[in-house]
């Protein structure tokens, strides 16, 4: 056999997972030639503009088209009644009744139940064209009383979105764990706060949604090209609606410019495109504008949680906690409510509660539609269990360090199963707490604090943020919220393949906005196969015809690490069994003898017997005659791996299940300063230290740490989204909606723990989300600015009006907590408990 | 160009290479660029001159291509991020950005690169509270901006020592 | 970011542009851009003609006039005022104000005229040419005038400009000796749109003890910039010490009815327009004392 040497370069076998290196993408995209949605196409295209309303509610008397058509180079309009009309049902349904009753459908029909709702979409044949013809399609409206406090919705005298739903309530349900009555009664004291409020924001990605589609009449297929970051949920959604059957999909993804969640949302545009392409015969490509991002692309859950009540020991020990959650979904349920049951991945925080009521009610308001955002349903829960164990710490009187870690489940607790039956699987917060707190020069700043004294008219605070990043989800805790629905589990899969000259090529049905994948999946497949990551080409992106995917495929709720690498694991195995079978036929040896180094298979121990790979490739691809039948089954070179976590099937009934395979923690640590004239907070320091288990490429996950506490940091001070009474949003674009930019956020100093996940193939875990840390962390600096004695910090977005407000709290006025004492409670042996 | 009218013909240098078209007056640099000469290295991030996705040095003056007019830029020099690689090698700030993890989903890169190239081009030597100045017309919502402070400083240290240039693009002298 | 269909016209002297200006009512002066790109953008104001008068040698570039103080060109940038040493020598706040607008893409291209002539109530520089008793120079086909400073800004994006008239320059008198300016405003995020601004001038005794002379203006707090005339009043003739200044700034912005948003009430304006103030008095007083401003070195 002639063997020429193969294109494979390179050092030999290393251990290139673990270590930091820097990224495989970054070549194209420092040189701006990164593939973004806008920068491709298709041929024939025309472009999309869609009419959105101006009103938060308002029932659509009429629309009239003809002056937008008549317009020259418009090719169509398409109208939410038109829409309807080629679609076989509306938008399938997470929630059993009533949720299901508050139909979606591509575009608004018969009424508009958000500022930014989409009544019709024209398609042109230039961008401006398709705005100028927008502007002329006349939408004739009938306002109705808007619906924005997410409380309220509930009421029954308040006015309904969804009529035949007969109520705003898309879903309750009580999460009961415990006995938290019984720890009430016999707790040393009940911290009872009045109500906290977790507000409503957007990670915001640079890059908006984007989309062209094309509807192809001849063949059925449809055409998605898209920065949408979970295709098979989309056409899980979009294919029954508009009857493409999944076969007929064809979604492919590349360049991702940020999307936290966010690019979850969008799918009724990618429906109305797919129709609107039908309907002109030509492709339709659709660029969000930003301030069309900020109406109606979809923005984080805003939480309010109501009459909590806190049993607590005089030690410091919490039992528990109780409250009534009112989550606001926006107008649709666009991913509602799944957001519903996903918060009790986390239900004790990162604490040893025992006794947890959560009466949890889902709304629906004449807001833009929440969707998933960075640390998605958790955050919102792991903000109250924060704001909670802090404020027992100050109205106790007790150090918040200690009695967090007094709290803390400790590092010999794990795996440690939460009262709804999550399994947290390692980790060590106590160390993370010193380490972050050594970060942050606390010590220090509490002198520093201390000098300061009263009277400088300004003050410092120091607040800790714990948190966990629970990632790699069980969709089996759906059916907590419907019975009925048919997931549960997960999984992912990756294709390995060595190709006709000896190149490595993976592919996997991830969809990466900056993650790294490219350059992480390469580093695990190089270990496996005796290359370097050089040598592996991984695929930009999702294409469903690679066939790389499963019905959970995409990047988000902090799985890659997981199922990903895990996928691409398995591929990379199966690959390198195959090779190996492949040379030790080739080499006449055993299969146990073959070791692959720098993309050549070898005898071990014999340098002379040796075939690199292109030559293997040449045998199966090119030069098979001859060949062992059962040789060439087994060894096609092209290698698909799923990879499943290990998942039962969650109690519906008694709301309990292992919810999330890993469960990442991150302990941030935050020093402000609060300047009381104006109520102005500073981030003097900010320490992070982040513990997801083995880490694949350390600079990377830092990245992800960097970038989930700059978003918080962010939200805790600058972004919110407000509407006022007749629902109109505030801050509609990055004009007003202040973005926190390089000289707002501050530098982190990091620290790492490493505790492996028993759990995972690899002992990585799910990261990147971040668990909301730094809410956390600038809400107890706040609070500790505060002092004795203060308000409670109530909200997490602080402002400097609402800084100042609690700073200037009129003496007497409400605090909005109340501490009750029992005397001849139990006793303080809280390990009795 | 005297002529008031709702197209232009516009020649400008981009990246040292010159080219000319009839533009619509309406049409913004950031169009110019990305759709009429398929430049997409330039990216928009928002539509009210925020995010600075757009950045591009025209005349030697770093702007916002999208709070331009293309007609505007008649007769000018214009760099855009496509031109900061000489004959395939990266410049220094984009080797750094690479060396230093300054960017994840890149997307705001190109503007932050031209951003950072303006900065060293005029300030050498920035101090971090400088190099966040410099880029405070430029978001990026991955990084908190943590990697990107320490890509451009180490530029600009490596050329405290003498190292390197601070960019390769056409224009001013450093 | 799509606009609406419109003319472009690049004139080439000043007197073309102001009869293209008269002649149509549709037609709008293009500057910087850096606001009026916006406006196209969100398509809120219908213009027929973008007139660009943004080469136009009249209106460009810093001289010193023939009394020590400022002929600012309309189309001279907040980048060239930043770095203009003949402003930082005589008006240094006034440079300060304009390194402080939002960020360099903007620095680079906004200018001192575009940013007086939308009235944009958040804008930066308005205040402090208010206190620095600036005077707008006027041209239209028929004619020239001056508007002092006070005078020329009557409202939310309305100004003293007549239809067909141009913003050519902004004059700013030396500054008296001894005296000094200060700046200060409360934002949402640094060097971003502000929720109140002040501005002060001070101008102090031969022993630097007493004030003679003030102005204190305030702006985001009424549709346009404001003298304080009773802040004014309490300061003339004070101690220049920080017990006097706190005492004289207690009242301001009193009866004035700041409105009230997302980022905070008319209470809470009302309550930061007095602290905005007094850092701006407090800012001026050590200038005037430094020297650093208007005062040349001779100030002390």
């Amino acid at each position: 056999m002639t063997i020429t040497s193969a294109p494979v370069t390179g050092e030999a076998t290393k251990t290139w997972s673990g270590r930091s290196m820097p990224r495989k993408e970054d070549g194209r995209l420092v040189q701006g030639q990164g593939a973004f949605v806008d920068d491709g196409g298709m041929h024939g295209q025309g472009y999309a503009w869609f009419v959105r309303s101006p009103y938060a509610h308002a029932r659509i008397v009429s629309i009239d088209c003809g002056p937008a058509l008549a317009m020259e180079g418009v090719y169509a309009v398409l109208t939410g009644e038109e829409a309807k009309a080629m679609c076989e049902a509306p938008f399938f349904a997470i929630a059993p009744p009533p949720g299901s009753l508050m139909q979606e459908w591509p575009l608004a029909v018969g009424k508009v139940r958000y500022q930014g709702d989409a009544v019709a979409v024209v398609l042109a044949d230039t961008r401006e064209t398709a705005r100028d013809a927008a502007e002329r399609v006349v939408v004739d409206y009938e306002p109705l009383p808007a619906v924005t406090d997410g409380v309220a919705a509930a009421e029954p005298t308040t006015p309904l979105l969804y009529d035949e739903a007969g109520t705003n309530v898309a879903w309750h349900g009580v999460y009961d764990y415990g006995d938290v009555d019984w720890a009430l009664e016999n707790a040393d004291h009940v911290v009872k706060l009045d109500r906290l409020h977790f507000h409503r924001f957007t990670s915001s990605p640079l890059e908006c949604n984007g989309a062209v589609v094309n509807f192809n009449r001849g063949t059925g297929v449809v055409d998605v090209l898209s920065n949408y970051q979970m295709p098979m949920f989309a056409a899980m959604v979009v294919g029954p609606t508009i009857g493409v059957p999944m076969n007929k999909f064809n979604f492919v993804t590349k360049d991702i410019g940020g999307a936290f969640g966010i690019k979850i949302g969008f799918y009724p545009q990618i429906a109305a495109l797919a129709l609107l392409s039908k309907k002109a015969g030509r492709p339709a490509k659709w660029t969000e504008f930003r301030t069309e991002h900020m109406l109606s692309a979809g923005h984080g859950n805003e939480r309010t949680f109501l009459d909590i009540e806190v049993p607590v020991m005089s030690d410091g020990t919490i039992l528990g906690l109780k409250a009534r959650a009112f989550d606001d979904a926006g107008a649709y349920l666009h991913y509602e409510p799944l957001g519903a049951v996903i918060w009790s991945q986390v239900v004790p925080g990162c604490y040893k509660l025992k006794h947890v009521r959560v009466d949890y009610t889902e709304v629906v308001t004449n807001k833009c539609p929440v969707v998933p955002n960075r640390g998605y349903s958790r955050m919102q829960h792991l903000w109250l269990v924060e704001r909670i164990v802090d404020v027992v710490a100050h109205e106790l009187g007790l150090d918040a360090v200690e009695v967090r870690k007094r709290n803390y489940v400790q590092p010999e607790d794990y795996p440690y199963e939460t009262p709804n039956g999550c399994i947290y699987d390692s980790g060590d917060l106590p160390r993370s707490l010193d380490l972050a707190l050594e970060l942050a020069h606390v010590d220090e700043w509490r002198a520093r604090q201390r000098e300061l004294g009263t009277g400088s008219g300004r003050r410092i605070g120091i607040g800790i943020g714990s948190t966990l990043d629970s990632g790699t989800n069980n969709f089996g805790q759906s059916r907590i919220i419907n019975p009925e629905l048919p997931f549960s589990g997960n999984g992912e899969a990756a294709f390995a393949k060595l190709d006709l000259f000896g190149e490595i090529n993976v592919n996997l049905g991830t969809t990466p906005q900056g993650q790294g994948h490219e350059t992480t999946a390469a580093q695990v497949a190089a270990d496996i196969l005796g290359v370097t990551p050089e040598d592996v080409t991984v695929s930009t992106g999702f294409n469903q015809a690679n066939n790389s995917y499963v019905g959970f495929s995409g990047t988000y709720a902090s799985q890659f690490a997981v199922s990903g690498l895990g996928a691409v694991m398995g591929a990379a195995q199966k690959l390198r069994h195959q090779i190996v079978k492949l040379a030790a036929f080739a080499l006449q040896a055993e299969e146990e003898e073959i070791e692959l180094e720098g993309g050549t298979a070898r005898v071990r121990g014999d340098e002379e017997r040796a075939i690199p790979f292109i030559g293997l490739a040449n045998m199966v691809y090119t030069n098979n005659a001859g060949l062992p039948a059962s040789l060439l089954s087994e060894c096609d070179l092209n290698a698909r791996y799923v990879y499943v976590p290990p998942f039962e099937v969650p109690d519906t009934v008694a709301k309990t299940g292992n919810l999330t395979l890993t469960y990442a923690s991150q302990v941030h640590v935050c020093v402000i300063e609060v300047d009381e004239e104006t109520g102005e907070v500073k981030v003097l320091e900010y320490a992070a230290v982040d513990d997801c288990g083995k880490r694949i490429n350390p600079l990377v996950v830092e990245g992800q740490v960097h970038g989930a506490t700059g978003l918080g940091i962010a939200a805790s001070l600058y972004e919110s989204l407000d509407y006022d009474e007749s629902g109109q949003l505030q801050e509609p674009s990055f004009y007003e909606y202040h973005v926190g930019t390089a000289m707002d956020i501050p530098d982190v100093a990091c620290g790492d723990i490493e505790s492996p996940s028993p759990f995972t193939p690899n002992g990585a875990k799910g990261m990147g989300e971040g668990g909301g840390a730094p809410l956390h962390a600038v809400c107890a600096a706040l609070q500790d600015a505060l002092g004795g004695g203060g308000a409670v910090v109530s909200e997490s977005h602080n402002h400097w009006a609402r800084v100042y407000e609690l700073v200037h709290r009129e003496p007497g006025a409400p605090r909005g907590v109340e501490v009750i004492t029992r005397s001849g409670g139990l006793a303080n042996d809280a390990a009795s408990l | 160009m005297g002529e008031r009218a709702t197209s232009h013909a516009v020649t400008v240098e981009v990246n040292g290479e010159k080219v000319s078209r009839i533009v619509a007056a309406r049409q913004l640099l950031v169009h110019f660029l990305r759709d009429t000469l398929g430049l997409t290295g330039t990216h928009i991030g928002c539509d009210t001159g925020n995010c600075g996705a757009c950045s591009v040095i025209v005349n030697g003056k770093l702007v916002k291509s999208c709070m331009i007019l293309a007609a505007q830029t008649d007769g000018a020099t214009i760099e855009t991020v496509e031109g900061l690689a000489q004959d395939g090698t990266l410049s220094p700030l984009q080797e750094s950005f690479h060396e230093h993890h300054a960017l994840q989903c890149g997307y705001c890169t190109p503007g932050m690169l031209m951003s950072a190239t303006y900065l060293l081009r005029h300030n050498p030597e920035p101090t971090d509270e400088e190099i966040r100045r410099g880029i405070r017309g430029n978001i990026c919502r991955c990084t908190g901006y943590v990697n990107i402070v320490k890509a451009i400083r180490a530029v600009s240290r490596r050329q405290a020592t003498g190292g390197h240039a601070v960019t390769a693009a056409a224009g001013e002298e450093v | 970011m799509l606009l609406e269909q419109v003319e472009y016209v690049r004139p080439q002297s000043l007197d073309e542009a102001l009869e293209i200006l008269a002649n149509d009512d549709g037609a709008a002066p293009l500057a910087g851009g850096q606001s009026l790109t916006n406006v196209l953008k969100n398509r809120v104001a219908s213009v027929d003609v973008l007139v660009d008068i943004s080469a136009l040698g009249d209106l460009a570039g810093i001289t010193r006039t023939a009394d020590g103080g400022l002929s600012i060109g309309a189309c001279v940038t907040y980048d060239e005022l930043d770095r203009s040493a003949e402003v930082r020598q005589s008006h240094w706040m006034l440079g300060e104000v304009a390194a402080h607008i939002e960020d360099q893409q903007i620095r680079n291209k906004g200018t001192i005229g575009g940013n007086c002539c939308l009235s944009d109530p958040t804008n930066n520089l308005p205040p402090i040419l208010v206190a620095l008793d600036a005077v707008m120079e006027l041209r239209s086909r028929s004619g020239r005038r001056s508007v002092e400073a006070a005078d020329f800004f009557k409202g939310y994006f309305a100004t003293a400009l007549e239809p067909g008239e141009l913003l050519v320059s902004i004059t700013v008198p030396q500054m008296p000796e001894r005296s000094g300016a200060g700046y200060a405003s409360l934002a949402v995020g640094a060097d971003a749109k502000a929720m109140v601004r002040a501005a002060a001038r001070v101008t102090l005794d031969r022993d630097h003890a007493t004030i003679v002379d003030s102005r204190v203006v305030l702006a985001r707090v009424a549709h346009v910039p404001t003298r304080d005339a009773e802040a004014e009043a309490r300061l003339n003739g004070a101690d220049a010490t920080d017990d006097a200044v706190r005492a004289a700034c207690a009242g301001v912005a009193d009866g004035m009815q700041p409105i009230t948003d997302v980022h905070g009430s008319s209470e809470y304006r009302r309550q930061m327009a007095k602290v905005m103030a007094r850092r701006a008095v407090d800012q001026a007083i050590a200038a005037a004392r430094g020297g650093r401003n208007g005062s040349s070195a001779g100030g002390n």
